[in-house]
Formats: structure tokens, C-alpha cells, sequence
């Protein structure tokens, strides 16, 4: 009985593996590769243990420790390579795959999102910014050039202060209006 | 004898289960990889053998092992994939919605959208 579905789940994860493969190939962005990838070295791993259970030894177990611990590294190295180094390779892959444009997502407030949404479907490339970053400054470390410039000051809901940066990616204008001046007063008239 | 071989029946019964169960989860895997239309709902699939089909296959070898010390090792190997696997699908998933990566005529309900709508208008009150 156990040989039985010993063969029956080496098929399955064939045919698991087929279809991760598949995607590797055909995938139209990085994205899509890296969690196929994720998927390939989990059926490599299953494929040790099922070799484990037929032959009866332990030797492979180390593998699969290992593959958890380190697995989510490639995976998040390329995530970040992605955003921050290569927009011609998300262009390209964004391109031949966004066949679909945004549809008018209305708004909360009408006035607010006006200036912001057309902008959001036509340039897809665009990585986030900070509201008061420089034009040439590399993204994964000028938020602590902001962030020194700003006068920041910790405060609970701190992680929503990064929120704004994807709705003013291509609005030039939302940058202008909110200087790095302003924190400063906020220090200033806390002091 | 009678009992001991029925317990190795109900054993490798049980082991033979799991390894099927594991196995369809890597099928599922790659079935949701071929089919699903966008980033988000494959890596929605592609999360299933992580978590699941993993503890699947390694408590069926446990089974055939018939050892305590090796469930030891293998839970601790599960939880550290259950540790680390949420952290990979946080990163490609924000990376993937920031360069858009993503469909939008198949969500239903953007919640992400809003809140960073809200945060933008709400910004310069709360900054200062």
C-alpha cells in the first residue's frame, strides 16, 4: 500500500513540477518566476522526503531543514532587485502583460484622487518615492536621507507615513506641495 | 504479532494518506501556477505545498520512520518554513503591487487603494 502511494505521489509532484515549470518559462514577469521557483525547490525537497519514506533513511532531512531556513532569501533579494534596480525589465514584462488598463476606480472623495488616478495606468514603470526625495537619489536608501532631513520624530502610526508614495508616484506636484520643511515646525513646536 | 502487524497497517495506512495529500497539494500548486491570471492569485497557489503539503510529507516519513526523535526534526524543519514563507510572499507581494504587477479589472475591492488614497489626502494634516 505505501508503495502504491509512494508512485502516486511521484506523480503528482511531477506533475506539480511540470506546471511550475511552465510558469518559470512562460512567465511574463520576474515576480511570477520567483514564486514558481519558491514552488520548484518545495517539490525538490518533497521529492527528497518521498525518497526518504521508500528507502528508508534519513539522509536527506538536512536538505530540507536547510531549504526552510534560507528558502525566502532568493526570493526576496530578486523582489527588491525588481523594485529598485531594474524598471526597463518590469517595463517589459508589464507591457506584454497589462493588456488591461485600470479601470476608473471612484474615488472616496472625487476632488482628491482626480490629479492622482489618470496618471496610475500610463506609466507603469514608475517606481514609488518619498515625498521629499531628490531627483537623482537612489530609492532603497534615500529614505534615510528623508528621513534625516524631515526631523522626524517617532509616533504610533508610523508605518502609514509611507503610505502616500505609490498615489503620487508620477505627480510631480504632490512633491512641490509638501516640501521637507513642515516636519521641522512639527519638531519645533513639540520642543 | 496480530496487533503489532495492525498497527503497522494502520501506520503505513495513515503514512500512505499523507503522502497523497502532499502530493495533490504540489498538483494544486501547479495547476493554480498554469491557470490563475495574475501575480497575486498564483502566489495564492503557489503557498500551498509550502505550509500544508510540506507537513503532510513530513509527518507521513515520520510515520515510516517510527521514530520520535526524527518528529522532532521534523516539526522544527515545518516551523521554520511556516516562519520564513510568509516573509518571501509579504516581499514579492508588495513588490508586485507597487510595479503593478497586477490585474485590476479582476479585483473586486482594492482596500489598499483606499487606504493609501485616505493617507495621501490625510498627510499633510498628520505631518504637520
Amino acid at each position: 500500500m505505501l508503495e502504491i502511494a509512494v508512485h502516486i505521489t511521484q506523480v503528482l509532484l511531477a506533475l506539480g513540477a511540470v506546471g511550475s515549470v511552465y510558469r518559470i518559462y512562460q512567465g511574463p514577469s520576474v515576480l511570477d518566476r520567483v514564486i514558481s521557483l519558491d514552488v520548484m525547490l518545495i517539490i525538490v525537497a518533497s521529492m527528497m522526503i518521498v525518497d526518504m519514506v521508500v528507502n528508508d533513511h534519513q539522509d536527506f532531512i538536512l536538505f530540507v531543514v536547510i531549504t526552510a531556513v534560507i528558502g525566502f532569501l532568493g526570493a526576496v533579494a530578486i523582489a527588491r532587485y525588481v523594485v529598485v534596480r531594474s524598471p526597463e525589465e518590469v517595463a517589459g514584462g508589464t507591457s506584454e502583460q497589462d493588456p488591461y488598463p485600470t479601470p476608473p476606480v471612484a474615488p472616496a472623495i472625487p476632488g482628491a484622487a482626480a490629479e492622482n488616478e489618470p496618471e496610475a495606468p500610463h506609466d507603469p514603470v514608475s517606481t514609488p518615492r518619498m515625498p521629499g526625495l531628490e531627483e537623482g537619489e537612489d530609492e532603497s536608501t534615500s529614505w534615510f536621507s528623508a528621513l534625516a532631513r524631515s526631523g522626524f520624530t517617532p509616533r504610533r502610526h508610523e508605518d502609514e507615513a509611507k503610505g502616500p508614495a505609490p498615489a503620487q508616484s508620477a505627480d510631480p506636484e504632490a512633491d512641490l506641495e509638501r516640501p521637507p520643511g513642515p516636519p521641522s515646525q512639527q519638531e519645533d513646536r513639540d520642543d | 504479532m496480530i496487533e503489532s502487524l495492525d498497527a503497522d497497517l494502520i501506520l503505513d495506512a495513515v503514512a500512505s494518506v499523507l503522502l497523497v495529500i502532499g502530493g495533490l497539494m504540489s498538483l494544486a500548486a501547479g495547476i493554480g501556477l498554469v491557470r490563475l491570471p495574475d501575480l497575486h492569485s498564483r502566489m495564492h497557489a503557489a503557498t500551498k505545498p509550502q505550509v500544508l503539503g510540506l507537513i503532510s510529507l513530513l509527518l507521513a516519513a515520520a510515520i515510516t520512520w517510527r521514530s520520535w526523535e526524527w518528529v522532532a526534526i521534523v516539526v522544527l524543519a515545518w516551523g521554520l518554513q511556516l516562519l520564513t514563507a510568509p516573509v518571501s510572499a509579504h516581499v514579492v507581494g508588495r513588490s508586485g503591487y507597487r510595479t503593478k504587477h497586477m490585474r485590476r479589472d479582476l479585483l473586486t475591492h482594492d482596500e489598499l487603494a483606499s487606504a493609501v488614497e485616505r493617507i495621501s489626502r490625510d498627510t499633510p494634516p498628520t505631518r504637520g
